[in-house]
């Protein structure tokens, strides 16, 4: 079937501009809260502002790309080669320990094409596999519409792009104890035993409201006013699921940026109330003093995803968590006058769950910084014949790979990726 | 006091121009700022103008001044020819290049893009063009974004704006380079033109005068209020062909361009006069529609009307002047800085947070229903405490008035229902309409089912019933019954929505 053709039937069948799946239509009659959402559960790392993959998982120390070490340091852990940072880190989680715990389960790409070097296209590219358009959702958004859209919490963001495509409402919740707030809206100050209403009111309230939405599906409506009813109702209803997030919610705030949000995220996993996170620290654009920079960010950076992990393992959802972590730009195989380094539109991207075999490093820069091409279907390097792999290639992977390729919601935001240039196995 | 009273200058270089309905083209032509008192004194100039405030206490008092040419600790002198530092409207406000800071490598070019993106309506980076290798162009040429062909068809165009901002630090702060501007760049200028040396003093005053020429600011003027009277930007030329809905959607933008430029040319003939675009856009169908005369099913007509009508979610800050003007008094919850529902509800921070969500999450859906229930819990009983011609919910009815114990009684109820609808939702309903039965049948409902449920207490809540201090009579069940109702119509659309 033609995509034109396919796309017609969608919108024939109300996909294309009608409520989003999972909110509720005129047939749906639940005055309940959704089913808890079971995992898989994705997020998505951001190292916002362009981080310098020869101090991580592409390291070099030739060409003076690297004044902190010397090709001769670099260390290696199974198949993987890292950065020795080390001794030149104050806080945080090194390389070394990093890929000491995580390497077996890693599965990292080099000589990622972003195509342009300027944040906003880039952030934008890698976050939806889309460079010239607005419209494209996020993967994270995507995701979450297609997978748990009756979640309240199912794409939550915590900054960089996070356009949904009009596909799923993001949701943003800045501090952990926000949550406790939101669990239990029907009592004084959240306090359940203390209701506002008895139960037989909230019940004839909440039967009303129903009654009132159903009602107007005849009514000849403008197709926003249609469409926002909807969502408003679907948002207040689906809200109801925020309590089962309070037993999760920890006592303790941490300290880190990356762990505060990860605690929100794995909360809200754990409650069934949320698909997927979009987690983000920034101010990685290191135009001046790269080094100390860079020195400081990615130890933070690292530490926050092994705190993800670690704390899924003790809420025993790790084996259901897809982890990706990435950045919208490189960082110059040069230093400028300002011993920093510009942007660059080279650079490397991270996998880490179930089902992403790992100890595997796929692609390559060269002595230079540039990108060797590969082939596609061995995802062996190949200078001559290879391809440039971009974030298009990677979000095929990732769509086929959550098994959302065939959705009409990714139907409707297509990658234009040729059959002959689709990564083969990229997940093992 | 004094934080607050600067950061406020830009908004009120903008109500100054609209109230006293001069050319909003001094949004970048201004040669003046906006003081108050205390901003004054810390511009030096608090002696000279004291005379023209009213009240010099008032730190949000502000007027009009122009600020004398700046002086380094050193004695140097800023360079004009007037003797005054060039304004330029907010071109030249320290607050708009602060928050748009530069660095040695970025050489203004985020101040040039945000120019095109504020004044032009341009967003340069909206649509990057694609490189073969981005990486090998910029390793290929010495100076890539003056040699290179797909770097120099947008450097071209922004780093002579870039360089008008030159004499500008990272700060905001007039601080020229000690080298010098960039040789290794397009030397400054506008579309083509270089600026003129005798200019170089002046050169965002220059960069302002160009750009009210240009007729894409007035365009850019209505597409911004458009944004504010909608809550969402004008549509996007649709590009993609193959999508079956193309026609459709191309239809839709073509429509509304045509308003936008109308509007546009309205407002360039009206010398610029801000009033006459929101007068006119809410004239407008766009604008003023609000329901379909048939239903529009299939998705080819959906598709076009997609961006008809205002249908927006009220934001943090109106939901509480709404709630303010409704109940006389606001909830405070929603927009205080302290707040942690402000950014929860979709508000922004303008630092971090700086797009508003304009679909409900089910975070806000649970701050919605925490609102309904507060609002009506500290509302409901203090109005029904008051003699009836004093109350702003309850006028028309009393707690002893019993669904189900006569018609006048029930035609009462569905009389306070009415007015209860036009009060909290702007719906004219008449009382036997399908709204008010609905909510008539809720009340009924409620007062029902408290009947048949054994042990409830014959007075109000603790939280919610309590008035000076004393817990309100309700043996019947109805103030309970009416809190529900108003708790119901709260977290309704035409409430939440405008």
């Amino acid at each position: 079937m033609k995509r034109r053709d396919f796309l017609e039937l969608c919108g024939l069948a109300g996909l294309g501009l009608a409520a989003p799946v999972g909110l509720p239509t005129s047939g749906r009659s639940a005055t309940k809260e959704p089913e808890a959402y079971e995992g898989p559960y994705y997020v998505v790392f951001n190292a916002s502002g362009g981080w310098d993959t020869t101090y991580l998982m592409d390291p070099k120390g030739v060409n003076n790309i690297n004044r902190l070490y010397q090709e001769g340091d670099i260390l290696t852990q199974g198949a993987h080669r890292l950065a020795p940072i080390a001794k030149h880190i104050q806080g945080g989680m090194s390389n070394e320990d990093f890929y000491k715990k995580y390497g077996n389960e890693l599965l990292v790409f080099n000589g990622l094409d972003y195509s342009v070097n300027n944040h906003s296209p880039c952030s934008r590219y890698m976050a939806t596999g889309k460079l010239d358009s607005l419209a494209y959702p996020t993967f994270a958004a995507l995701v979450a519409a297609c997978k748990g859209s009756a979640a309240p919490l199912a794409f939550l963001t915590f900054g960089q792009y996070s356009a949904t495509g009009n596909l799923v409402p993001m949701a943003r919740v800045p501090y952990l104890h926000s949550l406790n707030l939101l669990a239990n809206a029907d009592a004084v100050s959240g306090t359940a035993q203390h209701p506002y209403h008895d139960g037989f009111v909230v019940d004839r309230i909440e039967q009303a409201l129903k009654e009132q939405m159903e009602s107007r599906v005849s009514d000849a409506r403008l197709p926003r006013e249609e469409r926002s009813q909807s969502m408003l109702y679907a948002a207040q209803l689906n809200s109801k699921a925020l309590q089962r997030v309070t037993p999760y919610v920890p006592k303790n705030t941490p300290k880190e940026r990356l762990s505060q949000q990860a605690d929100i995220a794995l909360a809200s996993f754990k409650a069934g109330v949320c698909v997927s996170a979009n987690l983000s620290i920034g101010q990685f654009d290191s135009h001046n003093n790269n080094d100390p920079d860079q020195m400081k960010l990615i130890p933070e950076f690292l530490a926050g995803i092994d705190y993800l992990l670690t704390k899924a393992e003790e809420l025993k959802i790790r084996e259901k968590l897809v982890v990706v972590v990435q950045s919208e730009m490189g960082r110059t195989p040069n230093y400028n006058q300002g011993n920093g380094k510009d942007h660059w539109s080279i650079g490397s991207i991270m996998f880490i769950g179930q089902g992403i075999k790992g100890n595997r490093v796929i692609g390559a820069t060269d002595e230079k910084q540039f990108l060797v091409p590969i082939d596609p279907k061995s995802l062996a390097l190949d200078k001559e014949k290879g391809i440039r792999v971009r974030p298009e290639h990677i979000h095929l992977v990732l769509r086929q790979f959550a098994g959302i390729d065939n959705h009409a919601f990714s139907k409707q935001f297509p990658l234009e990726v040729p059959e002959a240039e689709r990564l083969q196995g990229l997940f093992g | 006091m004094y934080r607050e009273s600067i950061l406020r200058e830009p908004l009120e270089l903008i109500t100054h121009i609209v109230r006293t309905n001069r050319p909003f083209t001094e949004l970048v032509t201004a040669d003046y700022i906006m003081v108050s008192p205390y901003t004054a004194r810390g511009y030096g100039i608090y002696e000279e103008l004291k005379d023209q405030f009213k009240n010099t206490e008032d730190p949000f008092e502000y007027i009009p001044a122009k600020v004398p040419a700046l002086k380094s600790r050193s004695g140097k002198v800023q360079k004009t020819e007037t003797g005054f530092y060039p304004h330029a409207g907010f071109l030249s406000m320290f607050h708009y290049l602060r928050r748009y800071p530069t660095t040695e490598t970025n050489r203004n070019r985020l101040r040039a893009r945000m120019y095109y993106q504020h004044f032009l309506g341009i967003d340069v980076m909206e649509l990057a063009p694609r490189v073969t290798d981005a990486a090998a162009v910029t390793a290929k040429f010495g100076i890539p974004t003056m040699q290179a062909a797909d770097c120099v068809v947008c450097h071209k165009t922004i780093d002579p704006v870039a360089g008008l901002f030159q004499v500008y630090n990272a700060d905001g702060h007039v601080g020229p380079r000690k080298e010098g501007w960039y040789t290794d760049m397009f030397g400054p200028g506008f579309e083509g033109e270089s600026l003129p040396e005798t200019e170089q003093w002046r050169a965002l005053q220059w960069l302002g005068e160009r750009t009210i020429k240009d007729p894409r600011f007035a365009v850019a003027m209505v597409e911004h209020v458009y944004y504010i009277l909608l809550g969402r930007k004008t549509l996007k030329a649709p590009d993609d062909i193959d999508d079956p809905l193309f026609v459709a959607k191309r239809r839709a933008y073509q429509e509304q361009r045509k308003l936008i430029e109308e509007v546009a040319l309205k407002f360039t003939q009206s010398e610029f006069n801000l009033k006459v675009v929101f007068k006119a856009l809410v004239a407008s169908d766009f604008y003023r529609v609000d329901g379909l005369a048939t239903l529009a099913e299939h998705p080819r007509r959906q598709a076009e009307l997609d961006d008809v009508g205002v249908v927006r979610m009220l934001t943090p800050e109106q939901l509480e002047r709404k709630i303010a003007a409704v109940f006389g008094e606001r909830w405070g919850r929603l927009d205080n800085r302290e707040s942690q529902f402000k950014i929860l509800y979709g508000g922004i921070d303008s630092k971090s947070v700086t797009e508003r969500m304009t679909d409900p999450s089910g975070a806000m859906g649970a701050i919605q229903r925490i609102m309904a229930n507060d609002v009506a819990c500290k509302n409901v009983a203090v109005d029904f405490s008051k003699p009836a011609n004093e109350r702003r919910l309850f006028p028309l009815i009393e707690l002893n008035v019993i669904p189900g114990t006569g018609d006048e009684a029930d035609a009462q109820i569905r009389q306070a229902i009415v007015y209860l609808h036009a009060h909290l939702l702007g719906r004219t309903h008449a009382a036997n309409h399908r709204e008010v039965e609905r909510t008539f049948q809720l009340f009924a409902g409620i007062i029902s089912d408290a009947k048949a449920t054994k042990g409830l207490e014959s007075r109000g809540s603790y939280f919610c019933e309590r008035v000076d201090d004393q817990r309100m009579e309700d043996s019947h069940y109805t103030l309970r019954a009416w809190r529900g109702v108003v708790t119901y119509l709260l977290r309704q659309h035409d409430f939440l929505y405008e």
